[in-house]
């Protein structure tokens, strides 16, 4: 056997198990997914039912809050992703360069993912952003700010879940950046130094190009958690003010499970899984196409 | 600015970021001692005698949330370890071996942690209940595999193609044979990324909520469905909340400080510089 | 011999076998031992003409969510279980995920519940479906049920018709509440005020009291989005205008009609005007928070806050508060609320299961029963929610519910007998979207998102295609 077989036996022999177990338990629910989208199927109604062929998707193009769900989806995971990118590498860069007590800092940086997001949603809705008694406002009315309905303001509502979100979420990034930072040889820089390059352009040309694939595995997972978030928001405003912070996986949610329309919810929820196969693909192939 | 002078301005940056950051769930830690009184009394107070009496309540009392800790643990430790067993070898050979159909299975891979839970319950919970696993161990760790595994797979991947390629060259080289390639060469160049990947595993399977509640019932009982015990219909104890969600901490900061040792700075002793990807 | 002698021999042997046991096995016996000390006397119970042992042996789940009602009753079910031999496995779902989980197990028929704690609203979704038993036949099998001795005429009639559709039961109500005006006493008596008895008076007081400098607002009503929080109140403000749900003669939903933009706008305007900024996203609990932290004059909400006002754990306001009943709307009618759990039976069951499921519901919503749960509980919580009329009629029950305030039974019993209307919300099957949609477009009107007709013309729009597809 030359080596080439070998290997590919040997590859097949590890990426099997895995293979195997997804394709049995993910396959058959995701048929009925879609099966279910192409039905009327209103609990409400049970005299309702029967084939609708495309009708469910149809339906979306004229529906207001789907849209709505939409640019909200967009908006929500973009600041997301970003700010968590953002701070968590900052933080990372931060801690690394302190010789002792990095044990202690990480600790402190990782406890807003251990709260478990229901806890987080509430916490958040009724201890820290309830206007008057809640702590940001507090802080706001001593700095001279103000007070402000912060969950119940449509526009504020949407920036205060994406705080929420960015607050709990950036440790997955700090970490994981932090351990791959961790890795990279100390002197790599030394050239660098050498050359007397500044601070600043020795992060630009030598630290982020190595770290990319890093950054970019960790945009693809946070990508795919904001457009699937769902407890903390839900806990924090259920999708409210009116439908001011109602994304998409939201909208499915009360379509299916508080309308029970779920027809249209299945085709909701198709959609979303649409989107983020797209975007996924495209970060995806960037990644690879870099690596190639 | 002398060395020292920056270490300390370090320091306190570091410190006020870090401090900020933690604190709302250093005021739910501090709420989780006060009475239900001083919890909604205004000004917030941070100075007031603390009671024990919400962490008896919640370990000891009627709505203990110890056998729901034994819970979680069972489901998420039985999907951490099931995870990264199945998923590292695999993100080894999406990361560096070359077959047939790597490049889609890998974004199959990728694709199935994309599937809505919105739209997977009702499934879940039909073909869970046709198997007669509703309420089961079995069942739900199955379920928790479908989001857990994926993600495994996909951190472990970029961890493994930081690893330089010339490294495991030279172990082949050598006569080594590829899995002791892979176990003794490059397994321990990812240890931070293995040990990262296992927090991450862990926690979002202890927090899972939606899951855990529809195809869950009195046998299986995770720590996230029975904090709910607090949040009645009439009143949200703020004060047995917080503790329950100390005490829902607790097994993963300690998972954490464990881990977190083996995040430390690389071990490039001897390693052949410039790294490499295939 | 009687089944009543059977069990105290049996009694008494195991006592006899529990003491010997004891001089061997010392300290481990002495917990048994407890456990079979007779305390709880069942004879109320066996002097009912049934044969409460006839599905001995059967295991039933039942679903509830987390309240101290259900607290208690489950706290209870060692007597059930000695009573009829029936094993009951209780389970508590987040009040969020309990009709989605119940449904999921009506729908796909998996029994996997015999019965659930039930929204009145979705009884018509459940009939239309058939996933629930008509218990018009149980309650007239005199096998399963003594009628003399269940006295199902005294639950509150209110709740009863709630419970039914097109005048069969199909669920049987075990606790339930009303909405009442609750009040600061010593406030209102500062400034000599009376409990409002109209719309404007209830603006007039607000205004007197409203003080938000010194963190005192006047008025709150729920203004969280859901089909049970805003949607709650705002029914009944509809009605008062004099509001109906359905256009004149038809089945044809009309949610926009000018009494309910009317309805609407007064509810804006005076949340605005006289709440806490907050109260777009308060449910009831906040609003008794915030009342038992003195920063409320009055609220309009169930009754059974009282036991959160008056809770001296967390209250400050122990002893100030008063009740009332609504207050009338322009059209002269004063309209509560109806809510309340029943439990209805999972017509997925096998027979036997159903039988031992209806003698559950039976068992819970016995006046004994009803009784151990409020005034002879032995912990702090007492029910106020009970569901026959007698119980709240009873001595024991107003001693229980003395340290409520001023006027509590009274106010809460005229307004469940008086200023009920069992179409307060409209009963159909498309209810929880409905729901849904209104409390969306509510919320929208209330945090000045949209105007009052412009949010109910959306919520029209969006339930007229409900109803068409």
């Amino acid at each position: 056997m030359n080596l080439e077989q070998q290997e590919r036996r040997f590859a097949l022999a590890l990426v099997g198990p895995a293979l195997l177990l997804l394709l049995l338990i993910t396959t058959a629910p995701l048929v009925y997914l879609l099966w279910t989208s192409l039905q009327r199927l209103d609990l409400g109604m049970p005299w309702v039912k029967g084939f609708a062929g495309l009708g469910n998707y149809a339906k979306m193009d004229g529906d207001p809050r789907f849209w709505n769900s939409l640019a909200l989806t967009g908006i929500y995971t973009a600041s997301t992703v970003v700010l968590q990118v953002l701070v968590g590498l900052s933080l990372a860069l931060l801690v690394l360069r302190i010789p002792k007590g990095q044990g202690v800092l990480r600790i402190a940086a990782i406890l807003p993912i251990v709260l478990a997001p229901v806890v987080v949603g509430l916490f958040w809705r009724t201890l820290v952003l309830s206007p008057e008694f809640g702590l940001v406002d507090l802080v706001t009315r001593s700095l001279g700010l103000g007070s402000h309905n912060w969950l119940g303001d449509p526009q504020l509502a949407l920036i205060s879940v994406i705080a929420i979100h960015t607050w709990q979420w950036t440790p997955f990034a700090f970490l994981v950046l932090l351990a791959t930072l961790a890795t990279l040889p100390p002197d790599l820089y030394e050239a660098a130094r050498l050359d007397r390059a500044s601070a600043w352009k020795r992060f630009i040309y030598i630290t982020l190009p190595l770290i990319r694939p890093a950054i970019v595995m960790v945009v693809i997972l946070r990508t795919m958690t904001a457009l699937s978030a769902f407890a903390a928001i839900f806990a924090a405003t259920g999708g409210g003010p009116g439908s001011a912070t109602e994304i998409l996986n939201l909208y499915a949610y009360r379509t299916s499970f508080t309308e029970l329309n779920l027809g249209y919810g299945a085709a909701l929820a198709t959609v979303l899984l649409a989107i983020t196969l797209a975007v996924s693909w495209l970060l995806f192939r960037r990644r690879t196409a870099r690596t190639a | 600015m002398n060395r020292r002078g920056r270490t300390i301005a370090l320091y306190a940056l570091a410190g006020v970021l870090l401090s900020v950051w933690a604190f709302p769930v250093l005021w739910a830690l501090l709420t989780s001692f006060k009475t239900e009184r001083d919890v909604l009394a205004y000004p917030p107070v941070v100075v007031f005698t603390p009671t024990l009496a919400n962490y008896r309540e919640v370990l000891f009392g009627a709505s203990s949330i110890l056998p729901n800790l034994w819970s979680s643990l069972i489901v998420t430790g039985a999907t951490t370890v099931l995870s990264m067993l199945i998923a590292t070898p695999a993100a080894y050979a999406l990361a560096r071996l070359r077959y047939p159909g790597k490049r889609a299975s890998g974004f199959y891979v990728l694709a199935t942690q994309m599937l809505p839970p919105v739209g997977l319950i009702i499934p879940y919970y039909l073909a869970l209940q046709k198997v007669g696993a509703l309420d089961s161990y079995g069942g739900m760790i199955l379920i928790y595999l479908t989001f857990s595994l994926p993600f495994a797979m996909w951190l472990m991947v970029s961890y493994f193609e930081d690893v330089p390629f010339e490294m495991e060259e030279a172990a082949l080289l050598d006569r080594a044979g590829r899995w002791r390639a892979f176990w003794h060469v490059v397994l321990p160049q990812v240890r931070g990324g293995l040990a990262v990947t296992t927090i991450f595993v862990f926690l979002n399977a202890w927090n899972e909520f939606l899951f855990a509640v529809v195809l869950g019932g009195n046998r299986v009982r995770p720590v996230t469905v029975a904090m709910f015990n607090f949040i009645s219909v009439e009143q949200t104890q703020w004060a047995r909340l917080a503790a329950a969600a100390m005490v829902a901490m607790a097994p993963v900061i300690l998972i954490g400080l464990f881990a977190q040792r083996h995040i430390v700075k690389g071990l490039t002793v001897g390693a052949v510089k410039g790294g490499g990807r295939r | 011999m009687s089944d009543l002698e059977h069990s105290r021999r049996r009694n008494a042997l195991k006592h006899a076998a529990a003491l010997g046991a004891l001089a061997v096995a010392g300290p481990l016996a002495l917990p048994r031992a407890h456990a079979q000390a007779p305390a709880d006397d069942l004879a109320p119970y066996r002097a009912a003409k049934i044969n409460w042992r006839q599905a001995e042996g059967t295991e039933i789940s039942v679903a509830v969510i987390p309240a101290s009602y259900f607290d208690n009753l489950l706290s209870l079910l060692p007597q059930f279980e000695a009573l009829t031999g029936i094993k009951v496995r209780a389970e508590k779902v987040p009040p969020g995920q309990i009709r989605q989980k119940a449904m999921l197990d009506l729908s796909s028929k998996t029994a996997t519940y015999a019965t659930h704690a039930a929204d009145p609203m979705y009884y018509p979704l459940y009939v239309a479906n058939n996933w629930v038993e008509p218990l018009d036949k149980y309650l007239n099998d005199a096998t399963l049920t003594d009628r003399a001795w269940f006295a199902y005429d005294d639950i509150h009639k209110a709740w009863r018709d709630a419970d039914s559709i097109d005048g069969k039961p199909y669920g049987i109500p075990y606790d339930g509440e009303v909405t009442v005006q609750v009040y600061r006493k010593d406030l209102y008596d500062a400034k000599g005020l009376k409990p409002a008895d109209t719309y404007d008076q209830l603006l007039a007081n607000a205004k007197a009291l409203n003080d938000p400098a010194n963190r005192v607002h006047a008025l709150a009503l729920r203004g969280f989005a859901g089909a049970g929080q805003n949607m709650y109140i705002y029914p009944s403000l509809l009605r008062g205008f004099g509001g109906e749900w359905f256009a004149k003669g038809s089945k044809e939903l009309v949610v926009n009609s000018p009494e309910a933009v009317l309805a609407l706008d007064w509810y804006v305007s005076a949340l605005t005007q006289f709440a806490p900024p907050a109260v777009r996203n308060w449910n009831w609990p906040d609003i008794a928070d915030a009342f038992s932290q003195g920063t409320l004059a009055c609220y309009i909400d169930a009754h059974s806050s009282a036991a959160v006002i008056t809770n001296p754990e967390k209250s400050k306001v122990v002893g100030k508060v008063a009740y009332a009943r609504w207050p009338r709307g322009p059209n002269g009618k004063r309209v509560t609320s109806i809510w309340n759990w029943g439990f209805p039976i999972n017509a997925a069951l096998p027979d036997k299961a159903k039988r031992a499921t209806w003698l559950f519901i039976s068992w819970a919503a016995a006046a004994e029963t009803q009784a151990r749960t409020s005034w002879k509980f032995a912990g702090p919580a007492k029910r106020s929610g009970l569901n026959r009329v007698s119980s709240w009629k009873s001595g024991e029950f107003a001693q229980a519910m003395s340290g409520a305030g001023d006027n509590f039974i009274p106010a809460a019993l005229q307004s469940l007998e008086q200023d009920t209307d069992v179409e307060w919300r409209p009963r159909v099957p498309q209810w929880p979207a409905i729901g849904e949609a209104m409390a969306t477009s509510i919320q929208a009107a209330l945090v000045g998102q949209k105007k009052s007709k412009e949010a109910l013309d959306e919520a029209q729009a969006r339930i007229a295609q409900v109803m068409k597809s």
